[in-house]
């Protein structure tokens, strides 16, 4: 067997050791070692690797943001502006038909500005914002499931773990990223409301209805969400600005959030050390994934599945629009299954070289930053789509009395929003790069 | 019987060192040895790892063949360093040549005794790259500069600016960012970083260069010495002094368009002179003792090596 | 049994996310300093505060040499210091939606066997780690800036990798216990928030 065949060959043996329940970075790091050892006839070079891969790995400059952000979400967590973000949005829309629900992704939204985690972001809107929408008689599948696409947009709207590891996969620039995920962004939470309401215009049983508040309380509301937009104004701005580099931001907005919680009176040592619990649980399983991917993939460099994959795509002729509809359609589907930092360390050193010889009539950096939104996007609808999301799982857990087939059902709608925008934005590029300098 | 050699290196393959030098000697080899040895190239550190690890890379096996800087691993090959004192080469083919014949007399068999070293060579000279015009040395005074080594560091404290530490690619950001006030590094890396549109001044030095850095290209000795005598005689008249020179003066050449490129473009290029020259040298000095006196500690003579390096430069300068 | 791997695991969270936390403010402190620096150097600073303004960055006012550094054997630890938890509540991240069509104890064996595996991957990964420090130690190969000795970071991390093979032993001979003997020696499977 040919190192090119036994590359080829690791995949399906990688699928089935992960659809077999293995830890998906132990599986990647199996693999990756185990290629090294057949293909290279010796287990010398993986020994040798691993005596400085962990280390560096775990020390690498620009993985480093990765816990930074985590701990920030955490504080922003226990800030009180979760709560804070909610009664701005709701005392807006709360009185619309599903204005509740809109305002629940409102929220997220903001909430999205200074947490870089979806699951974080999911979780925590959830715990402020579903008991409200049960009160107002919102249905539970509508209300987990509107949580569950709300939750994505903690990773659409930059910051963002995701587009970090994508910047650095793909030697992208991070502020660039940040700032190109920001309409797109936007455009997910307007999605979502127009989903929201025609969803119930369908179903009227699904939503209730409550009086509208006086606008003094309004503007009062909106004023105490100042602390979010500061910080989100000084991590974001700052990063892109140059004031510091990604990861100075996300100390500094680790630092921020931190501030805000103890001010707010939730940080005591006992909260401290959940927070740390949780941020410990999250950091650890990303970084495992992460060295898992390196040995992964410097097995499938050796090999040359890569520059085989790009050379056969490439020969074949297709139109470059056929090339993306087909990867993005893969993680659309892989994304029922897995889970999205896997998915994008996985494959983003095998589809990034295919896609940047290819022709959009752009310059390469813009083709990489908008290819990176739109992996980033699809991945991202893996958290929401049956039967494996993570997000529906998170809120579901919080929700006991919804059935999960009931979530499952509502949010194929918030899908479906997913999908006409990802349309759009392959479509129209600018719409995506038109905030980037030229 | 075919030998596959796995060269790894951190720069993109099109860059000029990949293009120019390590290329050139991969398909010397390729076709010397009647393609009985064939030398797989992984740019960009494609094999994983960071720059840093390249050495122990190489020293393990994980790489056969490695292109790297020397001073990436700090206090590992001491003896080197002279070459990237401040001020100390001038010409790069004469450094070059410098260095393998003192790498063969003082380091083959003490530092790099783990490691089969092919080549040995300095870039052009290393010169700094400015937001604002530096003629003086007060000029530096508050500047953030990116400095090339650990020496023009020390220097650039030394004369009141903020060393920063970042790895090459992150120059043009920083600089686009103001993170950087400006960069040492020599002109044949400036295209490609797009310098010249970042910033507008260039100084240069004459006689004497603000610093340099050293490469070599090392093979794994086990490989080497595993190899059949007819395939390593291959291998030996491919590396040396000859390609020592040839890599050193080649990159050195390179600096020409590139300086070409940003006088084109309008920049200000300061040129300072001789005399300007040794003063930079003379506040260069207490670098100069403390590197005397950290090698001592190692059991190094480094004044001997600073006498011997200059005089051999001064010999080999046309 | 569980309650001391518990709390050991738990005491490692905590000290490296203490650790994380004094990175947090060192970065911050450090960005302070530098945006300081720049601000004493400037022409305004420079003639309104003329010789205060130098005093302040001869105190040092100004980034802090070698955060990154510091930064980034830190993180190693915490990273190294995260694991043990980790592994211990089941966070790491799996698929399970193929094999909940099995029998429970069908899973039992899966997540066993998988437990045993990666617990032998932590083993492999500690014992790698120690001879890359001691690569390192005989190498005398320093940081850029501050030049510590760069297995000073392995050493450091080597602590936390060590506890994590404990926690990862008592991990796989728990669920191996658990098909044999009926009883539950670790905690409840949880997912990870991420
Ligand atoms: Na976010
Ligand atoms: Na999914």
């Amino acid at each position: 067997m040919t190192m090119l065949e036994m590359g080829i060959a690791s995949f399906p043996i990688l699928l089935l050791m992960i659809f077999l329940r293995a830890p998906i970075g132990m599986a990647m790091f199996l693999c990756g070692i185990g290629g090294l050892y057949f293909g290279l006839g010796s287990s010398n070079m993986f020994l040798a690797k691993l005596k400085s891969e962990t280390y560096t790995t775990f020390s690498s400059y620009s993985l480093t943001i990765i816990p930074m952000f985590l701990l920030m979400g955490q504080f922003a967590t226990l800030s009180g502006m979760s709560a804070a973000l909610f009664k701005a949005s709701e005392s807006w829309l709360g009185h619309r038909k599903g204005g509740v629900a809109m305002a629940s992704v409102g929220a997220c939204a903001g909430f999205g500005a200074i947490c870089g985690s979806s699951l974080a972001t999911a979780a925590t809107m959830s715990r402020v914002a579903l008991p409200e929408m049960r009160r107002y008689g919102y249905s539970g599948g509508f209300s987990t499931a509107t949580l569950a696409a709300g939750g994505t947009l903690g990773i659409l709207i930059p910051p963002s773990v995701i587009l970090v590891i994508y910047a650095i996969l793909t030697e992208q620039n991070i502020a660039k990223l940040f700032l190109a995920a920001f309409i797109p962004g936007i455009l997910a939470a307007i999605g979502y409301v127009i989903t929201i309401s025609i969803y119930v215009r369908l179903f009227p049983d699904a939503a209730g209805t409550r009086d509208p508040v006086p606008y003094a309380q309004r503007w009062r509301a909106l004023f105490d969400v100042w602390p979010v937009l500061t910080v989100f104004g000084l991590v974001v701005g700052g990063i892109y600005l140059g004031w510091f580099t990604p990861t100075e931001g996300a100390a500094i907005g680790a630092a921020g959030t931190g501030l805000l919680a103890l001010i707010s009176g939730n940080l005591t040592w006992a909260v401290f050390k959940e927070s740390l619990f949780a941020t410990a649980m999250a950091t650890a399983m990303i970084f495992f994934i992460v060295l898992g991917a390196g040995l992964y993939n410097s097995f499938l460099a050796l090999s040359q599945v890569p520059q085989e994959m790009s050379n056969l795509v490439v020969g074949q002729g297709w139109s470059p629009w056929t090339v993306l509809t087909v990867i993005l359609v893969f993680y659309l589907l892989f994304g029922c299954l897995m889970d999205s930092l896997s998915m994008i360390l996985l494959t983003i050193p095998i589809f990034f070289p295919v896609i940047s010889v290819l022709d959009f009539g752009m310059s390469a950096e813009h083709v990489a930053i908008w290819f990176g939104i739109l992996v980033l996007i699809v991945v991202e609808v893996g958290l929401i789509t049956p039967p494996v999301g993570m997000n529906l799982f998170i809120i579901n857990a919080m929700d006991r009395e919804t059935p999960m087939s009931e979530t499952y059902k509502a949010v194929l709608w918030f899908v479906g929003s997913d999908l006409v925008r990802v349309v759009i934005l392959v479509l129209f590029p600018a719409i995506t790069l038109c905030l980037l300098p030229s | 019987e075919e030998v596959t050699l796995r060269l790894h290196q951190f720069l993109p393959g099109q860059a000029n060192v990949p293009k120019l030098v390590l290329d050139v000697w991969a398909d010397n080899v390729e076709k010397d040895s009647g393609g009985r040895i064939k030398v797989a190239r992984y740019p960009s550190m494609q094999l994983g790892g960071k720059p840093p690890e390249l050495m122990d890379q190489v020293t393990d096996g994980v790489a056969d063949v490695v292109w790297t800087v020397v001073g990436y691993t700090p206090g590992r090959f001491p003896s080197t360093e002279v070459f990237e004192l401040p001020f100390i080469t001038s010409d790069a083919r004469a450094a070059s040549r410098a260095y393998w014949e003192m790498f063969e007399k003082h380091m083959k068999d003490t530092e790099f005794k783990d490691v089969h070293i092919l080549g040995t060579w300095v870039h052009g000279p290393g010169m700094l790259h400015t937001k604002d015009p530096v003629t003086s040395p007060a000029d530096l005074r508050g500047m953030k500069i990116r400095g090339g080594s650990r020496q023009v560091n020390m220097l650039l404290t030394k004369l009141g600016a903020t060393p920063v530490g970042m790895p090459v690619p992150a120059i043009p950001e920083g600089l686009s960012k103001g993170v950087l006030d400006g960069t040492t590094i020599p002109w044949e890396v400036t295209t490609a970083l797009k310098v010249p549109e970042l910033v507008e001044n260039h100084t240069e030095f004459t006689g004497a260069a603000l610093y340099n850095l050293t490469f070599v290209l090392a093979m794994n000795k086990g490989r080497y010495e595993g190899l059949p005598d007819d395939l390593k005689a291959v291998i030996d008249q491919n590396s040396g002094l000859e390609f020592s020179v040839f890599a050193g003066g080649t990159q050195a050449d390179a600096d020409g368009p590139a300086r070409e490129f940003a006088a084109a473009k309008g920049n200000n290029i300061i040129t300072i002179t001789e005399e300007q020259t040794q003063e930079w040298r003379a506040l260069a000095q207490p670098i100069y003792d403390a590197w005397v006196e950290d090698m001592k500690s190692k059991g190094i003579d480094g004044q001997a090596l600073i006498d011997e390096a200059t005089a051999l430069m001064a010999k080999y300068a046309e | 049994m569980l309650r001391i791997i518990e709390k050991l695991a738990r005491t490692m969270v905590v000290l490296g996310g203490v650790v994380l936390v004094l990175l947090v403010v060192l970065t911050c402190a450090s960005v302070i300093g530098r945006s300081l620096n720049g601000m004493l150097h400037s022409d305004l600073a420079q003639s309104l505060l003329g010789e205060v303004a130098d005093w302040l960055i001869n105190a040092g006012i100004g980034p802090i040499t070698g955060d990154f550094e510091i930064l980034e054997a830190g993180v190693a630890f915490s990273i190294f210091a995260f694991l043990p938890y980790c592994q211990l509540h089941g966070g790491h991240a799996t698929v399970d939606v193929f094999t909940s069509f099995l029998p429970v104890k069908a899973n039992k064996y899966i997540i066993a066997f998988w437990e045993v595996v990666l617990t032998a991957v932590i083993l492999l990964i500690t014992w790698r780690l120690y001879a890359g420090m001691l690569s390192k130690m005989g190498n005398g190969e320093t940081t850029f800036l501050l030049q510590f000795p760069v297995w000073w970071g392995y050493a450091a991390s080597f602590v936390p990798a060590v506890v994590a093979c404990v926690v990862g032993l008592y991990c796989a001979i728990g669920r191996v216990a658990e098909i044999v003997t009926g009883r539950d020696f670790l905690p409840k499977l949880e997912g990870a928030v991420h």
